[in-house]
C-alpha cells in the first residue's frame, strides 16, 4: 500500500513539474517580446573647433620604439640604390628621395605618386637575408596610409618567388589578398616590418592613398639585411 | 535697347549666374562641425515642435525657423531623411537675395553700381562660398543689406511701409546672430559720421530727412516683434527673450578670449588680398578690395562747385570702414565672419567700378578699365569655382576652416556597408567615445541609426567587448585596446587636418561582411 502511495506520489511530482515546467516554458515563449529600449547619451553642442593648417609633428599615440635586434653585422641594405615605381613621373620629387637617406617631415623630401594602388620598388643589386623593412611615408601630420603591403622578390617583376612581409589591406581593395596586419599612424621614427631574414633582391611597397587624400608619399624606406653566404 | 534695359538684362543675368554658382552640387562638400550642430539642433524642431535658444551656443533662432518650410516641403517632419541639399538651400536663396536687394540701392549708389556690386557679389569666392553652408552668416548678411536698403527706400519714401520693412529685418538680424551688435554699432555710427561730415557738401534735398516719430515706432515695434517671437519660440520659452540679452555677456568674453580662434587683426584682409597654403594655388579677391579702394575714394574725394558725394555711398563708405575696424580688433575671427564687412566692400567696389568708368572720357582708357575689369571678373570667376568645386573641403583653400576631411565621409560609407551585415542593422549599436569637438559631425551622419551613444570617457560607455561598432578618438585607444584587441579590427579615418578618429569594427561582423564582398 505505501509502495502505491509512493509509486502515485511520484508520478503525481513528475507530471506536475513536467506541467509546471511546460507552462513556465510556454509562458516564456509565448510572451511577446519587445526591444530593450536603451538610454543612450545624446552628442554635446560645442562651438567651432580648432583650425590646424600647419603641419602637426606631434607624436599621436603609441610610446617610443623598443629595441628591435637583428643579427651581428646587418648593414643598410637601400641607400643611394635604384628606385622603380608604378609612377613613372611622381607628382612631386624623384624617386631618388627613396632611398636617399633623407628622413625630414618637411616639403621637398617625399616623392607624391598619383591616386588608387601604386607602388615603389628597389633593387639592391644583390641578394640578401632581409631583416628589417623601416618605412616613412610622411610624417608631418597625422595620417594613415591604406593598404600598406610589402613584397620582396628575387624577380625584377614579381612573378615568381614573391613574398609578402606586411599586408594591412583588411578588405582586399589593393587586389593582393587579405592581409592581417593592422593599420598604423605615421610617426617620425618611421614604421618598422620585421622580414625575418627572408632572402630577396627587390622590395616592393604599396600604398593607396592615405586619410588626408587620395595620394600615396614616400619619404624614405631603409631596408637593412646581411649578405647571403 | 537703351542702357537702362541693358543694364537690368545684364542684372538678371547676374542673378542666373549667382544662382548657378550657388546651387550645383550643394551637397558636394561634407558637413562641417558646426553646420552639423546646426543640423542636429534644427531636427529637434522639424521632428519634435522644440526650439529653445541657447545663449552660450548655436547663435540665434531664424535660421532654425525658417529652413522649415524647405525640409517640410523635402521630408516632411523626418529629420532621418532630411539632406544638405535641403538644408544649404536657405542660405544659398539668401545668398542670391543679397543680389537682389541691390536694386533697391540703385538710386543711392547708380543703377550701373548696383549691377556692378551683384557681379562681384555673385562670384566673389567667399560670398559664395558660405552661401553654400548651413550657418548664420549668409542671413545676417542678407538681413543687413535688408535693413539698409529698405531705410534707404524709406528716406526716399517716406512710405511706413519702408520703415517697416527695415525694423523687420533689423528684427531679423538680432534674431540671427548676436554679432549683429557691431554691425548695428557700425550702422549707426556710419549714419552719424555721414550726416556731420556731409553737412555742407551734399544738396540740401539729398540729405535725408529725420524719421517721423510714428514711423520710428513703426520701425522699432517690428523689430522688437519679429525678434521677441523668434527668441520666445513664439511664447513656447518667454525666457528666450531675456536671455537673447543676457547672450551678449558671455559673447563678450568669448571676443575677448578667443582661444584658438585668435588671429591677428590683418587676418581677414591679408585672407582676402592674398593666401597661399602650403602647395596650393593662390588665392585673392584683390580686384573687389582695389576697387573698393576707388569707392571709397570717390565717397570722400575732394569736391568741386557744384559737385556733390552720393549720400548713400559715404554712409557704406563709413559702414565699411568702421565695421572692419571693429571685426579685425576682435580677437576671436573665423572666415565666415568677415562677410558682414565684406559686403561693404562689395558695395563700394561696384561704385569704384562705374566711378572708374565715368572719369575714362579718352576711348583707350575705357577700353583698358573695361578690360582691367574683365580679366579681373574671370579670375574671381575661375577661383570661385576652385574654392567651390574643387578645393571645397581642402585646408587650402583659405574659406576652408576646421572643415571635415573627406576621407570623414569613407568612414560613413564603411559604417552603411557594414549595417546590413548585422542582425540589428540600422538599429545596430554604436558607442562613440570621443570629446564633443571630436564627435562632429558624426551625430548628423548617424542620425539614420536608431542606436548611437555618445560618451566623453571610456570607463562611462559600459560593456564594450561585443559592440557592433565603437568610434573612438586617438586618445582614447590606448584604453579601449586592451577590451578589443582580440575581437575587434581597427581603422582609421581623419575627421579634420591633423585629427583621426579610430574606427572598432567587431571581428564576426567584419568576418560576415568580408564573405558577403566576396561572393558578389
Amino acid at each position: 500500500m505505501i509502495k502505491k502511495i509512493y509509486l502515485f506520489a511520484f508520478a503525481f511530482s513528475v507530471t506536475a513539474l513536467f506541467t509546471l515546467g511546460g507552462g513556465i516554458d510556454s509562458q516564456n515563449t509565448d510572451q511577446e517580446k519587445v526591444v530593450l529600449e536603451l538610454k543612450l547619451p545624446k552628442p554635446m553642442f560645442v562651438g567651432t573647433p580648432k583650425n590646424i593648417r600647419s603641419p602637426n609633428l606631434e607624436r599621436i599615440t603609441g610610446k617610443k620604439r623598443r629595441p628591435f635586434y637583428v643579427p651581428k653585422g646587418t648593414l643598410l641594405l637601400s641607400l643611394d640604390k635604384p628606385v622603380t615605381g608604378s609612377d613613372t613621373e611622381p607628382i612631386i620629387g624623384e624617386m631618388e628621395f627613396v632611398t636617399d637617406g633623407e628622413k625630414s617631415g618637411e616639403e621637398g623630401y617625399y616623392v607624391e605618386f598619383g591616386p588608387g594602388v601604386q607602388y615603389v620598388q628597389i633593387d639592391l643589386e644583390g641578394s640578401y637575408h632581409l631583416n628589417a623593412i623601416l618605412i616613412w611615408h610622411y610624417h608631418s601630420q597625422a595620417r594613415v596610409y591604406r593598404d600598406v603591403i610589402i613584397q620582396v622578390s628575387d624577380d625584377a617583376d614579381f612573378i615568381t618567388g614573391v613574398k609578402t612581409v606586411f599586408n594591412n589591406d583588411h578588405d582586399n581593395s589593393a587586389g593582393l589578398g587579405v592581409g592581417k596586419d593592422k593599420e598604423y599612424i605615421e610617426v617620425n621614427e618611421g614604421r618598422l616590418v620585421d622580414s625575418r631574414g627572408v632572402k630577396a633582391r627587390y622590395v616592393r611597397l604599396y600604398s593607396r592613398g592615405n586619410t588626408s587624400n587620395d595620394m600615396n608619399h614616400y619619404v624614405e624606406v631603409e631596408v637593412y639585411g646581411t649578405p647571403v653566404k | 535697347m537703351n542702357k537702362k534695359t541693358a543694364l537690368y538684362g545684364l542684372f538678371i543675368l547676374v542673378v542666373l549666374g549667382a544662382l548657378l554658382f550657388r546651387l550645383i552640387q550643394l551637397d558636394l562638400r561634407p558637413m562641417h562641425h558646426d553646420e552639423a550642430n546646426q543640423a542636429v539642433k534644427f531636427g529637434i524642431l522639424l521632428e519634435k515642435g522644440e526650439y529653445r535658444y541657447d545663449r552660450t551656443e548655436h547663435h540665434g533662432p531664424s535660421l532654425y525657423y525658417l529652413s522649415l518650410p524647405f525640409a517640410w516641403v523635402a521630408s516632411g517632419t523626418s529629420f532621418s531623411s532630411l539632406n544638405e541639399e535641403t538644408l544649404r538651400l536657405l542660405p544659398m536663396i539668401l545668398g542670391v537675395g543679397i543680389i537682389l536687394l541691390f536694386l533697391l540701392l540703385k538710386d543711392g549708389v547708380s543703377l550701373e553700381a548696383a549691377v556692378f556690386a551683384g557681379i562681384f557679389a555673385a562670384v566673389s569666392p567667399a560670398m559664395v562660398f558660405y552661401s553654400r553652408f548651413y550657418i548664420q552668416e549668409t542671413l545676417l548678411v542678407f538681413f543687413l543689406v535688408g535693413a539698409v536698403a529698405a531705410a534707404w527706400r524709406y528716406t526716399r519714401t517716406r512710405s511706413p511701409f519702408w520703415a517697416a520693412a527695415s525694423g523687420l529685418f533689423c528684427g531679423m538680424m538680432f534674431a540671427t546672430k548676436e554679432t549683429c551688435i557691431i554691425a548695428f554699432g557700425a550702422m549707426l555710427a556710419a549714419l552719424f559720421l555721414t550726416r556731420i561730415s556731409l553737412k555742407k557738401s551734399v544738396r540740401q534735398e539729398d540729405m535725408p530727412d529725420m524719421p517721423k516719430i510714428s514711423h520710428l515706432l513703426i520701425f522699432l515695434g517690428t523689430g522688437a516683434l519679429v525678434s521677441l517671437l523668434l527668441y520666445s519660440s513664439f511664447f513656447q520659452n518667454p525666457k528666450g527673450i531675456l536671455d537673447s540679452v543676457l547672450a551678449f555677456g558671455s559673447y563678450l568674453g568669448r571676443a575677448g578670449d578667443a582661444g584658438f580662434h585668435s588671429h591677428p587683426f590683418y587676418y581677414y584682409l591679408k585672407m582676402l588680398a592674398f593666401s597661399q597654403y602650403g602647395n596650393g594655388p593662390v588665392w585673392s579677391e584683390a580686384l573687389i578690395l582695389g576697387l573698393a579702394l576707388v569707392g571709397g575714394y570717390a565717397a570722400f574725394r575732394p569736391l568741386t562747385n557744384g559737385d556733390s558725394v552720393p549720400f548713400f555711398l559715404r554712409y557704406v563708405a563709413f559702414y565699411t570702414l568702421l565695421a572692419t575696424a571693429a571685426y579685425s580688433l576682435i580677437p576671436y575671427k573665423t572666415p565666415w565672419n568677415m562677410l558682414p564687412f565684406y559686403i561693404g566692400f562689395i558695395l563700394l567696389a561696384g561704385y569704384g567700378a562705374s566711378f572708374l568708368l565715368r572719369i575714362s572720357k579718352k576711348l583707350i582708357f575705357r577700353i583698358a578699365v573695361i578690360l582691367v575689369l574683365g580679366l579681373g571678373l574671370i579670375h574671381l570667376g575661375m577661383q570661385c569655382y576652385r574654392a567651390n568645386f574643387k578645393y571645397y573641403a581642402d585646408s587650402r583653400n583659405p574659406y576652408v576652416y576646421a572643415h571635415t576631411s573627406m576621407d570623414f565621409m569613407n568612414l560613413i560609407q564603411r559604417i552603411n556597408d557594414l549595417s546590413p551585415h548585422h542582425p540589428d542593422q540600422e538599429q545596430m549599436l554604436i558607442k562613440v567615445i570621443t570629446q564633443p569637438d571630436e564627435a562632429w559631425p558624426l551625430p548628423w551622419y548617424l542620425r539614420g541609426f536608431g542606436r548611437v551613444g555618445y560618451w566623453q570617457e571610456v570607463g562611462e560607455a559600459g560593456a564594450l567587448a561585443n559592440v557592433p561598432l565603437i568610434i573612438s578618438s586617438l586618445d582614447k585607444t590606448s584604453q579601449l585596446q586592451p577590451y578589443l584587441e582580440d575581437n575587434h579590427l581597427l581603422e582609421y579615418y581623419e575627421l579634420r587636418p591633423g585629427i583621426l578618429l579610430a574606427l572598432y569594427i567587431d571581428q564576426n561582423l567584419w568576418d560576415t561582411f568580408l564573405q558577403k564582398k566576396k561572393v558578389n
